[in-house]
């Protein structure tokens, strides 16, 4: 007992808040999570240490935040625990902007002669830009693409995708891929970030912004057309993995050189350099077995979204100075081009983007990224419950056979019972 | 016999149901990070990788260490101010007659039926107006009086013989003195299942440390492990099974070393 | 005077107590009532009074009804399952075998374990093809199922894991309540030659009636308030079966950010809850009674 008491006065000296006022803690929010020890991680965490280095006395302290990011930065906004500086996505821009919780950039651009807003591509930096202010520093950007693995299209003499091919055209290269118990066409996610582009390439879309309804717009016959084509794809065809399957492994079978396709963002080239070896000891996939292609399309012209980060500060932040130092260092040319390397993503500096654009694989992004729009959450607040019930529709029409009308219109009521309640 | 050995197959067929999850948790740990997950055939690891723990502890982006010392220190502090507020009112409940004794009583046993669900939007803005969130205090305050413990320890208490208390009342004690004198040292092993009931109950809570607290500095191990699971999409179960095993760990040790007073304390505030 | 004395004391002894149950549970449930009466956005300044509406939103939407329903199931299942369980496991242990404690000490293990931990182990446990329910499964030849994401499976698979979780401190609680039984009354039973069931059904299960009682409150009450396994397991998830009420207050909350009408629904809880408990204890008081003065 006395020990116990002994212990807990030891713990309450040892680990109590840092008082230490010759450190400033500088937290910045991002959706990093636990991390497996990659390349990718050791790479950013050098960049903290430099930054560290050269500011001494500044400890960076990361918030990662892998799992419902929105609810749990706006949650710490509102218990007045915010971390300095956050991560923006353009995804769920419009939440954080909207509501004023965010500090405008504007006045530190217009003093400081060392950063130039012109360096960044001007329609990434325009998400966070309400009126004359401006809340976030684009940090990087992807479009959504198709990935295909070139050694497996050569091995079963299926020529490689082209430019304004269609639906019918991706389900007929992913049936010639497929082996049954071998190997897929395609690898599906279920994540409503990761197929909203099938529906815009169908014509169809999820919600009308300007007054955020889904009834009539998510359900809709081009909607309805679109989720049946990936669902015969997936379980007609069988040319991808059933949901179920894909947990079943553990493992993302694109990388696993198991499935000759996938859609995907720029940040997937980090798994695939870091691909896991396959029974010969090589990876079961490198850079150079890679090809990139835009989305297939029903309309002509394929579309598809553009995910971007940027930096924001805190409205309420005391270290303002310190992270427009750190938003200013980590989007610098010197970092960035450090950062890029990784293969996260698009570098939204034109400089270093126009330096990666001479990499064979890089290139193939750049004429896919002037069809790019911004995902709704950039403008639309509450957007994230979109997302969610979305895929739980997805979920539905794939693992539990509901029909796809049935599930679109059950979706777009609760969607707009949703947005009612705000 | 037949009936012993019948016994003894029940038993230990229930042990492996039971216990059969935590044995594949720990294979599943010791597979080689990043690969598929094994099947029947290899699920004992050829080829253990213990690096996976150090990679757990030490090289991953999550302060594993703090984690652990979050929840040691909370824990500790919220059994230790537990104990003291707890027995002091069983103490009342159980050998003082005052007004109310009664209703109050039953308003405290009436309070275990809504804990959680019901009072966490009010407490979280209590604890915001109070500046507490994200603090220590957030995790220990709410925590530190229990309608169970008293219930528990009143119980204890009130077998304890009145002899005792009505010499040391002649003697000239105070009500405090036969407190900590008397009755407080006879009840050490009531006591000790009150802390272990705490200490688990704490060490495991997920809910208020999940709203409470939002820096990663302040999270405990309970919260801080739903970061792995959270942190790979479905895949890389070696490094989450490693995970699982590390928070697990510490808490099959205590209660190797406290389960003797779990089935007294049950005993105790069960069944009377 | 001496009783003046007694009186201040006793006050001065409960009042740390008393001022956290205040603080920390009786006060909180006033401001639910309060709260429940604006439309409050959390993020946005503004509280509109709007009197009952929140409670008649909850009370005319489906997702309340259907997280209160999945509430009720996941309890009138669990609750008697997981109680015949320990009970069956109670009378197993209560036998006086070498190694005994060993097993009951086993036993208890998964009840203390951590939430989380054993959420995520039970993922795994549920997984598909490779997961170690369907691993088994699979070599009777059974085909794989997808218990977590499959809307007629998943539930059963959180009532299937709560027994497994919620074996120990119930089996401990009967065991108790078996031990406490005089053992003459079995003795005297065996002597005018009643079989073992019926001395199950008329000395055991009567003599375990205090037990039962508070076995079934507590579990029910827990049960209504499940939440760690929903949230790391299943998001309420397929297709909204396993939306339980806890969880679903929660993201109302946490995640929509409703406040007012989160806590109208949180208020409903308690009124179902309370009332629960109340029916509970008048049911089984019956019974009691009759057996002690019977």
């Amino acid at each position: 007992m006395r020990f116990a008491l002994l212990a807990a006065l030891a713990l309450l000296v040892g680990c109590g808040r840092d008082n230490d006022s010759d450190i400033i803690v500088l937290r910045v929010a991002n959706w990093s999570g636990a991390g497996d020890d990659s390349e990718f991680e050791r790479t950013i965490q050098d960049i903290y240490e430099e930054f560290e280095r050269r500011h001494p006395g500044v400890d960076i302290r990361v918030e990662g935040i892998p799992d419902g990011y929105v609810s749990k930065v706006i949650l710490s906004f509102v218990a007045g625990t915010e971390p300095d500086v956050m991560l923006l996505d353009a995804s769920s821009a419009a939440v954080f902007i909207d509501n004023g919780v965010l500090a405008d950039l504007m006045p530190f651009i217009e003093n400081d002669t060392a950063f130039a807003l012109g360096d960044f591509f001007e329609n990434v930096v325009d998400i966070a830009r309400r009126g004359n202010a401006l809340f976030a520093i684009p940090n990087d950007f992807t479009p959504m693409v198709m990935y295909y693995n070139k050694r497996l299209f050569d091995k079963a003499d299926v020529p490689y995708p082209k430019p304004g091919w269609t639906f019918q055209d991706f389900r007929a290269t992913a049936r010639a891929l497929t082996i049954p118990g071998e190997q897929y066409g395609f690898s599906f996610a279920n994540w409503m970030p990761g197929w909203i582009m099938w529906l815009w390439n169908n014509d169809g879309d999820v919600i009308d912004s300007s007054f955020p309804r889904a009834s009539g717009i998510l359900d809709s016959a081009e909607n309805v057309s679109a989720l049946e084509f990936l669902h015969d794809v997936i379980k007609v065809d069988k040319s991808a993995p059933s949901l179920g399957e894909v947990a079943s492994m553990g493992v993302d079978l694109f990388a696993n050189g198991q499935a000759a396709m996938t859609v995907s963002g720029h940040w997937a080239l980090i798994g695939y350099t870091n691909a896991p070896k396959g029974s010969d000891g090589k990876p079961a996939i490198t850079w150079d077995d890679l090809g990139v292609i835009e989305m297939p399309s029903q309309t002509g012209s394929s579309v598809t979204v553009m995910y971007e980060s940027g930096y924001a500060i805190g409205k309420n932040s005391k270290n303002k100075e310190l992270a427009w130092e750190f938003i200013k260092y980590f989007t610098s040319y010197e970092v960035q081009s450090k950062y890029n390397k990784s293969g996260i993503a698009v570098c939204a500096r034109k400089d270093v983007a126009q330096e990666r654009a001479s990499d064979p694989l890089e290139a193939m992004f750049l004429p896919i990224i002037p069809s790019a729009r911004p995902p709704h959450g950039a403008s639309v607040e509450g957007y994230e419950i979109v997302e969610k019930v979305g895929k739980n529709a997805l979920d539905s029409i794939l693992n539990n056979d509901i029909p796809v009308r049935v599930a679109l219109e059950k979706a777009a009521k609760r969607i707009d019972q949703e947005f009612a309640k705000r | 016999m037949l009936r012993t050995a019948l016994s003894y197959g029940l038993l230990l067929g229930l042990a492996g149901f039971l216990m059969a999850p935590f044995v594949w948790m720990v294979f599943v740990s010791l597979h080689p990070s990043r690969q598929p997950i094994p099947t029947l055939e290899n699920i004992i690891p050829q080829d253990p990788q213990w690096q996976n723990y150090k990679t757990v502890l030490f090289d991953l982006n999550l302060p594993v260490d703090r984690f652990f010392l979050n929840s040691l220190f909370v824990t500790f502090s919220v059994v230790i101010l537990q104990l003291l507020i707890t027995s002091m009112a069983a103490y009342a409940f159980a050998r003082l007659r005052f007004r109310g004794k009664k209703p109050l009583f039953a308003v405290f046993l009436g309070s275990m039926m809504f804990a959680g669900p019901v009072t966490q939007i009010p407490v979280y803005l209590l604890l915001r107006s109070f500046a507490w969130l994200d603090t220590y205090y957030a995790l220990i305050v709410p925590g530190i009086s229990s309608a169970f413990s008293i219930f528990l320890l009143r119980q204890f208490f009130s077998q304890i013989p009145y002899d005792l208390d009505e010499a040391a009342r002649i003697d000239g004690a105070s009500h405090f003195n036969i407190y900590s004198r008397i009755i407080m040292p006879l009840s050490k092993p009531a006591l000790a299942t009150a802390a272990a009931f705490t200490f688990f109950g704490v060490w495991t809570d997920f809910f208020g440390p999940l709203i409470y607290t939002n820096s990663t500095d302040m999270r405990t191990l309970e919260v801080g492990l739903s970061i792995f699971k959270n942190s790979y999409g479905g895949s890389n179960w070696p490094l989450q099974m490693t995970a699982a095993v590390i928070v697990l760990l510490p808490l099959l040790l205590a209660f190797l070393f406290a389960q003797r007073y779990f089935v007294k304390g049950i005993l105790l505030g069960g069944v009377k | 005077m001496h009783r003046g004395e007694e009186q201040r004391q006793g006050w001065l002894f409960v009042s740390p107590a008393v001022i956290h149950l205040a603080v920390f549970a009786l006060i909180p449930i006033g401001y639910a009532l309060y709260l429940s009466l604006f439309k409050w956005q959390l993020l946005r300044e503004s509280q509109e009074f709007i009197g009952l509406q929140n409670y008649a939103m909850s009370l005319a939407e489906s997702p309340f009804w259907n997280a209160m329903w999945n509430s009720g199931r996941y309890a009138i299942v669990s609750v008697p399952a997981g109680m015949i369980v320990a009970l069956a496991v109670a009378i197993l242990v209560n036998q006086k075998l070498r190694g005994i404690t060993v097993f009951r000490t086993l036993f208890y293990i998964p009840a203390i374990a951590s939430g989380v931990a054993i959420s995520m182990l039970w993922i795994y446990v549920y997984l598909p093809e490779t997961g170690m329910i369907n691993t088994i499964l699979g070599s009777f030849g059974v085909q794989s199922i997808d218990f977590l994401n499959r809307a007629e499976w998943a539930m059963w698979a959180l009532v299937f894991m709560s027994i497994w979780t919620g074996l120990g401190p119930r089996m401990v609680l009967f065991l108790a309540g078996l031990l406490s039984i005089p053992q003459p009354l079995y003795e005297a039973a065996e002597l005018d030659g009643a079989s073992r069931w019926r001395c199950f059904v008329s000395i055991t299960l009567p003599m375990l009636a205090p037990t039962t009682l508070f076995v079934l409150i507590t579990s029910t009450i827990s049960a209504l308030q499940i939440f760690t396994p929903v949230y790391m397991m299943t998001k309420g998830q397929p297709e909204d079966t396993t939306d339980v009420i806890g969880y679903h207050i929660y993201s109302e909350a946490w995640v929509n950010f409703n406040i007012g009408l989160a806590s109208a629904k949180s208020f409903l809880l308690l009124i179902v809850i309370a009332a629960i408990s109340l029916l509970q204890f008048r049911l089984m008081k019956k019974p009691m009674e009759d057996f002690s003065t019977g």
